[in-house]
């Protein structure tokens, strides 16, 4: 009897310490699956890639997404892009013919005879006056002024009585927003120390002073490239070139074909002809590639974000492919952000494999959204080229409007679609430049405004969780994933509204996150700064 | 990298064996009578439940420690409903 009692309660003890055992079990696995969460949020391999070398940066299949048709749709008649269409191309125009005209009023006032007109391009017609001069009185602000419109040659006459709007923009920059942003560099400046410091730091500019027949056939600017290596075919080549730009530090690469709608028709690189240009014969092939930003640094924009740490990697990469190609013995010419391009990015990415072009006027790659800085390399290495893709993208640009609802500039177009857009005759989403750029007079920190790349749901970290979400994206032909992440992205990351990241007094130079604490003035310089959030 | 991830893999099994082991012993204990289906349904939330609370604290790792208390917040709302379904489902006979 007592040796059953024994064995029974052996058996209950038993019982109950396997019955708490699976208790505490349970909670312990629930604190390391928490920790292990925390952990794979944390882990820095996941910010998005520039410090990976292998193999896997390229880490989407892209053989699977390889697009039905074109790249683009074509709507009307194709044409390049002009200087005046840019708007960093047009403030230059700006700027020179203001000073023209400063001079014309000076002369005018002074009483001598206008045989010139503004700028460097037409005379105006003779007899013709600027509407501050006529009747000889020169209102105050004339110094500072907008020229008026009728007083611009061509193109930009024409260019600005068919866009009325972007005169307007224009003129806002010149007259009301750059002098308020020097005012707020006075007042604010010291704050952004760090950052300005950063930003300055990734400088690694070496323009190229020699037209493409010349730089594009020699190595260092001096020795002639050799007679070209054969290769064992495109596929070898391709393969070779993309290995080489990984090593270099890029992290996704394409390869496509040249298209001469898509290179500038002005200012060609180290050519003394800054006008229109024939495309050289051998810019066949464009490598294509792109590095991202550092993660912590990137979020912190607008006010507090810079581009120069991508820019720099970028540019660098290119060089190092320009050399490595040229030393193979093809001719080559990089295109980088800190190098100056000759090309227009955003058309050979999308051509080349790497991304589609969303709703913001940039490209979505699958692996790094938007947050990445493209870089191109022009050869006659013949290669095999890659196909576009589509990864859904614009059908997930339709629905979700997070850059446009975000921007504080409202350049990002709000339309269901992008049917009725075109620029030079190619279809797709297209932004009012003019006024993002003059949000990016308005701003601090390393200038410009990155938010719609951030903001971007493609462009989270590739830790398991964004990158299952993109996978799952990716794969669904439903839409029912595309709602879920924008819905997700709305709701459970707060950001502030478009306008808080606006100057004082419309907002208070807000960031979609707050800067790396390495990069905040408070926690490393003994200076007192004012906090442009508080205004303390 | 590799080592701690098995480590991990590791410690994370023994508990899983654990928890199955308490699981059964519970579901004698509490009279239930499990059939594989039953399993089935609470090997799923349990798994939901792990699932939710390591993209939750992913969140609050990377940063983002707003959209991980809100993750965390609904998932609790969620694992408590279905769970509650769950336990009618496990006491059905």
């Amino acid at each position: 009897m007592n040796k059953k009692s024994e064995k029974e309660e052996k058996s209950c003890s038993r019982r109950e310490f396997i019955k708490v055992g699976g208790a505490v079990s349970a909670g312990l696995q629930v604190g390391a699956v928490a920790g292990a969460g925390i952990a794979a949020g944390r882990d820095p391999s996941t910010h998005t890639g520039w410090q990976h070398l292998g193999d896997n940066t390229q880490f989407v299949d892209r053989s699977k997404l390889i697009r039905k048709g074109p790249a683009y749709e074509i709507s009307r008649e194709t044409l390049r892009p002009e200087l005046h269409e840019s708007p960093f191309g047009r403030q230059r125009l700006i700027m020179q013919d203001m000073r023209q005209y400063r001079e014309m009023i000076r002369s005018f006032d002074a009483g001598e005879e206008r045989q010139q007109g503004m700028g460097n391009r037409e005379p105006l017609p003779q007899g013709e006056t600027a509407p501050e001069t006529t009747g000889g009185v020169r209102p105050a602000e004339a110094e500072t002024s907008f020229p008026p419109m009728e007083a611009f040659k061509e193109p930009m006459l024409s260019w600005y009585r068919d866009r009325p709007d972007l005169y307007e923009l224009d003129r806002v920059r010149v007259e009301e927003i750059m002098p308020k942003k020097r005012q707020d560099e006075k007042t604010y400046g010291e704050y952004y120390t760090l950052i300005n410091a950063w930003s300055d730091s990734w400088n690694t500019s070496e323009p190229i002073k020699e037209p493409p027949e010349e730089s594009d056939f020699k190595i260092g600017g001096r020795r002639k490239i050799g007679e070209p290596m054969p290769f064992k075919s495109p596929a070898h080549a391709a393969k070779l070139v993309k290995k080489a730009a990984h090593h270099f530090g890029a992290t996704m690469v394409g390869i496509t074909t040249i298209e001469p709608d898509w290179c500038y028709n002005y200012n060609l690189r180290g050519s003394e002809n800054r006008g229109s240009y024939e495309v050289p014969k051998h810019w066949k092939f464009v490598i294509a590639f792109g590095v991202p930003h550092q993660w912590e640094q990137v979020n912190s924009n607008p006010n507090s974000g810079t581009s120069s740490d991508a820019y720099s990697r970028s540019s660098i990469a290119a060089r190092r492919l320009e050399i490595f190609i040229k030393s193979l013995g093809y001719p080559a010419r990089r295109h980088s952000p800190m190098d100056g391009y000759d090309l227009i990015a955003v058309p050979y990415l999308v051509k080349a494999g790497l991304g589609e072009q969303g709703r913001h006027g940039i490209v979505v790659t699958p692996e790094t959204g938007s947050n990445f800085r493209a870089a191109f390399v022009t050869t006659s290495l013949e290669m095999e080229i890659d196909q576009s893709i589509d990864f859904g993208v614009k059908e997930f640009c339709e629905h979700c409007q997070i850059c446009a609802d975000i921007c504080p500039s409202g350049s990002i177009s709000k339309a269901e679609n992008n049917d009725e857009m075109n620029t030079r005759g190619y279809r797709h989403w297209e932004i009012n430049q003019t006024s993002c750029y003059n949000f990016w007079m308005q701003s601090m920190g390393g200038m410009g405004c990155r938010l719609c790349l951030i903001a971007c749901p493609f462009s989270r970290k590739s830790n398991w969780v964004h990158s299952l979400a993109r996978k799952l994206d990716t794969h669904d032909p439903t839409g029912l994933v595309d709602n879920g992440l924008t819905m997700m992205q709305k709701n459970l990351f707060d950001t502030p509204e478009a306008h808080e990241y606006l100057p004082q007094p419309d907002g208070r130079f807000a960031n979609f996150r707050e800067p790396p604490e390495w990069l905040q003035v408070k926690n490393y310089l003994d200076i007192n700064v004012t906090d442009p959030s508080t205004g303390d | 990298m590799i080592t701690n991830l098995v480590i991990f893999a590791f410690i994370v099994g023994l508990l899983t064996g654990a928890v199955v082991v308490g699981a059964v012993t519970w579901a004698k204990e509490l009279g239930l009578k499990m059939t594989w289906w039953k399993w089935l349904l609470s090997a799923l939330w349990y798994l939901m439940m792990l699932f939710l609370l390591f993209a939750a604290f992913t969140f609050i790792g990377e940063g983002e420690p707003a959209a991980g208390w809100k993750t965390l917040g609904i998932s609790v709302v969620l694992l408590v409903i279905l769970g509650a379904g769950l336990a009618r489902v496990l006491k059905s006979k």
